[in-house]
C-alpha cells in the first residue's frame, strides 16, 4: 500500500545528479512539480472556454467562435487572453483597493493548491497524503473567502449581493459535498486518493459507483453539489447577470476579471477529477486485461527507480482520468445551456430540504450495506463483488516502508546504493510475513 | 504534514507568480485613463446612492449557524468512515492472508513485519468493530439529525421565512379590506 510519489523521483534524480541536499531537492522537484501543474491549470480554462462557447453555439443552433485560428475558431481563448492584458486594469476608488486586488489571487490559490493532493496516476501525486481528501475539500472551500472578498471589497451593491449570495449557497452546499465525499470513503477505508483509485482496477464493476445501489445514488448527489460548489449554472446565482448585473465581479475588468474565470474552470475540472477517482474508477480503464497489463507496466518501478515502461503506463493512466474528467465537465457544461437559472430561495431549498437528508439517507444506506450483505450471506462476505482490497496487495507494487522512505532523508550522509540496500532489505522482510 | 504545509506554500507562490507575469506584461501595454464615470461604482447608468456597505439579511446568518452544527459533526465522519471501510473489507472472509495481515497492520497503525500473528485482525471480530461502529455513529448521527429537524420545523431553513409567516396569520380586519387582487410580495435578495 506504499509508494514512492513522482516528487520523491524528481527529488533524488536532482540530489544525484547535481549533488545538491535534501531540503533544495525536495523544494525544486515541488517546483518543478508546481510548475507542470502550472500548465495544467491554465491549459483546462484555455480549452474548455473555448470548448464551452463551442458547445453553447451548437446547442443554440449557432456556429460559436470561427474566426481566430482557422475553422474552428480554436485559438478564440488565447486570443481573448492577448485582448484581456490590455485591457485597462481599473480599481473604483470606493473598492477597498488591497482585497480589492487579492481577491483574484484568493481564489486562484485555492483551487490550485488542490492540485497538490490531487493524484494523476499511481505515483503521480505531487503529495500522496494519507487525508489527501479531507485536505481537498478543505482547500477547495477556501475558494469562497476570495468570491466573498470581491463581493465585499468593491463597494457595489450588486457585488454584495453576489458575495453573500455565495456565502449563503457555499456554507449549505459544503454539507452535503462533505457527506457524498464520505461515502466512497467508508467503502473504500482509505482518504488517501490513491488508494481510494488503486482500490477499483479491475475492471468496472469495481468502481465505486457501482459498489451498491447507495454509491449509485451518491454519484448523482455529488455530481449536483459539486457543480452547485464550483458556482455553475444553474446554481450560478453569486455571477446571475440577469439579476446582479455581474454578481461579485461587477467591477472587475481585465487581467483581474479572467483570474475569476481560471480559478472557476480549474475547480470545475478539480471536482469533476474527484468525482472519477471517487466513484468512475479514476485512471483504471474498466477494462479488466487493458487495466491488468497497466498495473503490470508500473509494478516494474516499485522499488522508485525510473522506467519507461511505468512512465508510458501513468501517462496512459493520466489521459484516461483527464478523459472521465472531461466528459463531466462537459456534461456541466452541458447542463449550463440547457437548464434555466434557479432562484435563490429554490437553491437554498434544493440543498437544504432536498440534497441534505438524501445525502444523510444515502450515508446511512451505505454503512448499512456491508453489514446486511454479511447478515444475507451468513457472514461469508461484505459485498456481493470480489473483495476490492485485493487490489491494494500486489507484490509488484510492494515499495519500501514509510520508515525505509523517511529515513532517507534523516541520514544526509546515506549514499543512493545505501537508500536501494534499505529497501531491497525492506521488501525481504515484508515479503517474507506474506 | 511537513510535506503538506510545504507544498501548500510552494504551490500558492507558484499560482501567485503564474498571476503575477501577464498583469505585470499587461501594465506595460494597458492604458491608465481613468475619469470619474469610469470610476463610479455600476448602478445601470444610475448615480449610485450610499455606500454599499449596507446592512444585510440576518438570515444569512441562520445558514451560516446551520453549517456549523453540521459541518463541524461531518468532520468526525472522516476518520470514522475510513476505520469502518477498513473494517468491512476485513468482516469479507474471502480475502487472502496477506491481504489481511496488510489491512490488519493499516488498522492497528504498524508496520506489516512489525505485526504478531495473534495480532492479526479475524472477519468476525472486524464484524463486531464495525457493527459497534454503526451502533456509534447512529447515536451520534441522530444528535444531529434531532437538531435539524428542530431548525427545519422551526422554519429557520426557510429562505422566504418572513412571508411565510405573513401567509400564515390572519390579516387583521379581513373583512374591510376590499377583494382585490393584491401582486404577492416576495423578499428575494
Amino acid at each position: 500500500m506504499n509508494f514512492l510519489p513522482i516528487a520523491t523521483n524528481i527529488a533524488d534524480y536532482l540530489r544525484d545528479s547535481l549533488g545538491l541536499t535534501n531540503g533544495i531537492a525536495m523544494v525544486l522537484a515541488a517546483i518543478i512539480h508546481g510548475s507542470l501543474l502550472v500548465a495544467i491549470f491554465m491549459g483546462t480554462p484555455v480549452f474548455w472556454i473555448w470548448g464551452e462557447r463551442k458547445i453553447a453555439g451548437r446547442i443554440q443552433d449557432r456556429m460559436g467562435p470561427t474566426r481566430v485560428g482557422g475553422r474552428f475558431g480554436w485559438l478564440q481563448s488565447i486570443a481573448d487572453g492577448i485582448k484581456l492584458i490590455q485591457k485597462e486594469d481599473l480599481v473604483p476608488p470606493a473598492a477597498d483597493s488591497m482585497l480589492f486586488r487579492m481577491a483574484p489571487y484568493m481564489v486562484c490559490v485555492a483551487s490550485f493548491a488542490t492540485f497538490m493532493v490531487l493524484p494523476f496516476g499511481d505515483t503521480w501525486v505531487a503529495v500522496a497524503s494519507d487525508i489527501g481528501l479531507y485536505v481537498l475539500v478543505a482547500i477547495l472551500s477556501l475558494e469562497v473567502i476570495g468570491i466573498i472578498l470581491a463581493g465585499y471589497s468593491s463597494g457595489s451593491k450588486w457585488s454584495l449581493f453576489g458575495g453573500m449570495r455565495e456565502a449563503a449557497q457555499m456554507v449549505s452546499y459544503e454539507i452535503p459535498l462533505a457527506i457524498c465525499a464520505i461515502i466512497p470513503v467508508t467503502v473504500a477505508g482509505s482518504l488517501n486518493l490513491v488508494e481510494i483509485a488503486q482500490l477499483q482496477s479491475g475492471g468496472f464493476q469495481n468502481w465505486l459507483i457501482f459498489n451498491d445501489p447507495f454509491t449509485l445514488v451518491a454519484f448523482f448527489v455529488y455530481f449536483t453539489v459539486a457543480t452547485a460548489s464550483c458556482k455553475r449554472a444553474p446554481f450560478d446565482l453569486a455571477e446571475a447577470e440577469s439579476e446582479l448585473v455581474g454578481g461579485f465581479h461587477t467591477e472587475y475588468s481585465g487581467m483581474r476579471w479572467s483570474f475569476f474565470f481560471m480559478g472557476e474552470y480549474a475547480a470545475m475540472f478539480v471536482v469533476c477529477a474527484v468525482a472519477s477517482i471517487l466513484f468512475l474508477g479514476g485512471w483504471n480503464s474498466g477494462i479488466p486485461p487493458l487495466d491488468a497489463t497497466l498495473n503490470q507496466m508500473r509494478g516494474l518501478s516499485a522499488d522508485g527507480s525510473f522506467e519507461p515502461m511505468a512512465y508510458l503506463a501513468n501517462a496512459i493512466g493520466m489521459g484516461i482520468l483527464i478523459s472521465k474528467a472531461w466528459v463531466l465537465v462537459f456534461v456541466q457544461v452541458w447542463v449550463r445551456w440547457t437548464l434555466p437559472r434557479l432562484r435563490i430561495d429554490q437553491v437554498m431549498i434544493t440543498c437544504l430540504k432536498y440534497l441534505i437528508p438524501i445525502s444523510c439517507a444515502l450515508f446511512l444506506g451505505v454503512i448499512a450495506w456491508p453489514l446486511l450483505v454479511y447478515k444475507m450471506t451468513g457472514g461469508a462476505q461484505t459485498s456481493f463483488a470480489s473483495p476490492k482490497a485485493e487490489n491494494w496487495v500486489k507484490p509488484a507494487v510492494s515499495t519500501p516502508d514509510e520508515d525505509a522512505e523517511t529515513s532517507q532523508f534523516i541520514l544526509p550522509n546515506s549514499t543512493p546504493d545505501d537508500r536501494m540496500a534499505v529497501a531491497d532489505d525492506d521488501r525481504k522482510v515484508a515479503g517474507g510475513t506474506r | 504534514m511537513y510535506d503538506l504545509v510545504g507544498h501548500f506554500l510552494l504551490f500558492g507562490i507558484i499560482i501567485i507568480g503564474a498571476l503575477i507575469v501577464p498583469l505585470l506584461i499587461g501594465r506595460l501595454v494597458r492604458p491608465k485613463l481613468p475619469t470619474p464615470q469610469k470610476d463610479s461604482i455600476y448602478e445601470c447608468g444610475e448615480p449610485t446612492i450610499g455606500t454599499s456597505y449596507v446592512q444585510f439579511d440576518l438570515r444569512y446568518y441562520v445558514v451560516a449557524l446551520v453549517f456549523i452544527v453540521f459541518d463541524v459533526e461531518v468532520i468526525f465522519f472522516f476518520p470514522w468512515a475510513m476505520i469502518y471501510g477498513g473494517a468491512m473489507h476485513l468482516a469479507d472472509s474471502r480475502i487472502t492472508e496477506a491481504t489481511r495481515t496488510e489491512l490488519s497492520a493499516k488498522m492497528l497503525n504498524t508496520p506489516v513485519a512489525e505485526l504478531a500473528s495473534e495480532n492479526v485482525i479475524g472477519a468476525e471480530s472486524a464484524y463486531w468493530l464495525g457493527l459497534t461502529g454503526l451502533m456509534d455513529v447512529l447515536v451520534f448521527f441522530s444528535v444531529l439529525l434531532v437538531g435539524f429537524a428542530y431548525v427545519w420545523k422551526r422554519g429557520d431553513i426557510d429562505w422566504v421565512r418572513t412571508v411565510m409567516k405573513e401567509r400564515t396569520q390572519p390579516t387583521p380586519h379581513q373583512d374591510l379590506i376590499p377583494p382585490t387582487k393584491t401582486p404577492e410580495k416576495q423578499t428575494v435578495s
